[in-house]
């Protein structure tokens, strides 16, 4: 338990460490990049599978599995699974007593001390004992009656749990919660559109803006990002004219606080569902000859965003897949909205298709060739409002019409596409994990596990394992590297054979 | 230039935009209500709210709380399947299987469960036939603000669409085999999600980043026009 605690400590976080995976993104940086180095592209294909664990349930894994201290954590809703990392076999479960919210995924759980953290679709935050799986508390973070869910993986910093909901079939304010991480207490609430009774309202009139991915965190400037989700009602625009801060944003948070710092709009006025939760990538790198900390976006509304983190101005706006809604790039660095795609009685089709240009997947940056890889989707929607629709939750209709699905890099400092894997018909699930060795793995359509050679995006290797619905994820145990991925109900790991290392 | 010729195909299609006005009128939501509850049937109250619960947190990110359409899934209470199905003869085996092509995974559900699901589908449909109307629906009437005389010019010209296709051949009758939202779907992208795919798919694919909003419903005019 000891090894536990002490890595638990931030620099340990913010760029990771080899023998655990301890965060929903394997730090605070959300990299996803492992710089464990005995998986290579000249070796991948000789990986073999360790072992394999059945949650011997319906719903598909969409969680990132957390490593620390010899465990692994896994999580569907209402469910949380430790699993022994070297056999793959149960530790313990937790299960939530069954309720009536939105069961359409989990992302994962978190880890603080000896204790595991879980949210679930009720809107229930559990602080679960590590050894046995017991619960030491169960507190509630919002009302599930009025819309809400969560299927966030928290993010925890020092002694806050930070928890996001989601909730746009209703039009509820957008909130993340800080929750004491011993205690359950609230600390503070953070709201991204005016909560009821707010004295100045600023969105608009829109409610909406949900957190319900994981945020990143910079250790130097005690800064936390966060996406934000679409604007409620979610189609029909007229109702909450302006930009409608702060949905499809990001927003960089003080976790002591809660106090908003600064918020970029990714999507100012969105009338597609765009969530903006997409990963709000750090890294510390040259941008055009200056060293700079910066924050990297790819958006589902299909633009890819550089920010200097420090204030949240923008560096670069280019599309990084099939856009029509926009009328240009404002003196901020955002996309105009075009009202001619805004929905409408007849339909207009737009791209991209409300799934988006990317999703929650994660993706990754690989610093060593500066490319940032996500699994991205070139799509078409037509979507509809007329003014029976009405003014709350969708209020509207809109139809995915057609998508192609690719594993996409872009060059980081200029927003250029550098490779295009493509991954099949409709939108991939998987999220993406590159190793410090060259090695990109992620997932097509079909439901194979994919390892390319992340300069030029190659494959090097593939294995069917089932439709893959979230981000493989890498340590070291016992000096091997280990790669766990989720295909179906199943979590498989993944290594060289121990006779050919 | 566009501008223009723009100009040009409203004056000369006044005809067209006229004949598409009055179908729209005989295609009235209330000329075309929800698909009629075949055999009518009726469930405990304890089984609808045990249904709900289930149908809530399992189906309705999709199809919506109240079973009316969701973030993806269709509408089930205008629903030709569900108005045919009869104590979960139609709707258990999609439920039990899923429907990959569109995106619904397979349930494996307890009988109870199922039969609970089924029985608030049914309760939510017969709600829906008495307040008339979907919330979150999109009638054919909605879709025909086309030109049908510019959709045809655009079909033999510009779209490019004759190379491929005959209104006297393979789209003969079309608009008698499907209408509406489920015609325009079909134009745009006739996915029959068939290994390989045909290879005309990706030349609709391709079209739809050529179609401006216009082109799109002008084309729809014109193919509700083919009986």
């Amino acid at each position: 338990m000891s090894r536990l605690l002490l890595g638990i400590c931030l620099t340990a976080l913010a760029y990771g460490q080899s023998d655990s995976w301890l965060t929903f993104h394997g730090d605070y940086s959300g990299r996803r990049h492992t710089s464990l180095r005995e998986i290579t592209p000249e070796n991948v294909a000789q990986l073999q599978q360790v072992w394999r664990f059945e949650t011997q349930q319906n719903p598909q894994i969409k969680a990132s599995p957390i490593v620390a201290d010899g465990k692994l954590y896994i999580t569907t809703p209402d469910n949380l699974w430790a699993v022994d990392t070297r056999t793959g076999a149960e530790l313990w479960h937790y299960e939530n007593p069954r309720n009536n919210a939105f069961h359409i995924g989990h992302r994962g759980a978190a880890i603080y001390k000896d204790t595991v953290y879980l949210t679930t679709p009720d809107c229930r935050l559990i602080a679960l004992n590590a050894k046995d799986g017991k619960a030491k508390w169960n507190v509630v973070i919002a009302d599930s009656n009025k819309g809400y869910w969560s299927s966030n993986a928290p993010l925890v910093v020092r002694n806050h749990v930070l928890v996001g909901v989601s909730g746009d079939f209703d039009n509820l304010p957008g909130q993340l919660k800080s929750i004491d991480a011993d205690t359950g207490a609230t600390q503070w609430i953070f709201y991204s559109t005016p909560p009821p009774g707010a004295k100045q309202p600023n969105s608009g009139g829109a409610t909406g803006g949900q957190m319900w991915t994981t945020g990143t965190y910079d250790p130097s400037l005690n800064l936390v990002y966060v996406g934000t989700g679409n604007p409620t009602p979610v189609l029909n625009g007229a109702v909450r004219p302006g930009d409608n801060p702060w949905t499809c944003s990001i927003v960089a948070l003080n976790p002591d606080t809660g106090k908003l710092v600064w918020g970029f709009q990714v999507s100012p006025h969105d009338t597609h569902d765009w969530d903006a939760n997409e990963v709000p990538v750090l890294a510390d790198a040259n941008f055009n000859g200056q060293a700079r900390k910066l924050l990297m976006q790819a958006s589902r509304n299909g633009y890819f965003f550089v920010l200097d983190r420090t204030n949240g101005k923008s560096l670069l706006t280019r599309p990084f897949a099939f856009v029509n809604w926009a009328k240009g790039i404002d003196s901020q660095g955002r996309p105009i909205p075009d009202p001619a795609k805004f929905p409408s009685p007849s339909g207009v089709l737009v791209a991209p298709n409300e799934s988006g240009a990317t999703n929650f997947r994660p993706p990754s940056f690989d610093p060593q060739t500066g490319l940032f890889i996500v699994s991205a989707q070139d799509g078409y929607g037509i979507y509809f409002f007329k003014s029976g629709d009405g003014a709350y939750g969708w209020a509207g209709a809109d139809y995915g019409v057609a998508g192609r699905a690719f594993l996409r890099a872009i060059d980081y400092q200029t927003g250029k596409i550098v490779w295009n894997h493509p991954i099949g018909e409709g939108a991939g699930t998987a999220g993406v994990l590159t190793t410090a060795t060259g090695v990109t793995f992620s997932g097509d359509v079909s439901g194979n596990f994919l390892a390319l050679r992340t300069s030029d995006g190659a494959t090097l290797w593939r294995q069917s394992i089932g439709r893959i619905g979230n981000g493989p994820i890498s340590f070291e145990l016992d000096g091997r590297q280990i790669l766990v991925v989720g295909g179906g109900s199943s979590l498989y790991a993944f290594a060289l054979p121990k006779e050919k290392r | 230039m566009r501008r223009t010729l723009y100009g040009v195909v409203i004056t000369l299609s006044t005809v067209g935009l006229v004949t598409a006005q009055s179908r729209a009128k005989a295609q009235s939501p209330a000329a075309q209500p929800p698909p009629q509850t075949v055999t009518p049937q009726t469930y405990p109250i304890e089984q609808i709210q045990a249904g709900e619960v289930r149908f809530v947190s399992e189906c309705g990110f999709c199809h919506g709380r109240d079973a009316a359409g969701g973030e993806t899934g269709p509408d089930l209470t205008r629903s030709k399947l569900v108005a045919e199905d009869n104590r979960g003869d139609k709707i258990g085996p999609v439920v039990r299987a899923g429907r990959a092509d569109l995106g619904m995974p397979a349930f494996s559900l307890s009988p109870a469960d199922m039969a609970a699901i089924v029985a608030f589908i049914h309760d939510q449909k017969t709600k829906a036939e008495a307040e008339g109307g979907g919330r979150r629906s999109v009638e054919a009437t909605d879709l025909e603000t086309g030109d049908a005389a510019a959709g045809r010019r655009y079909f033999n010209g510009a779209g490019g669409c004759s190379a491929c296709h005959s209104v006297t051949g393979d789209l003969a009758g079309i608009a008698s085999r499907y209408e509406g939202l489920k015609l325009l779907m079909r134009m745009l992208y006739p996915s029959e999600r068939s290994e390989p795919a045909p290879p005309g798919l990706s030349a609709h694919f391709d079209q739809l980043g050529k179609y401006t909003d216009d082109d799109m419903h002008n084309v729809y005019a014109y193919l509700v026009t083919l009986k």
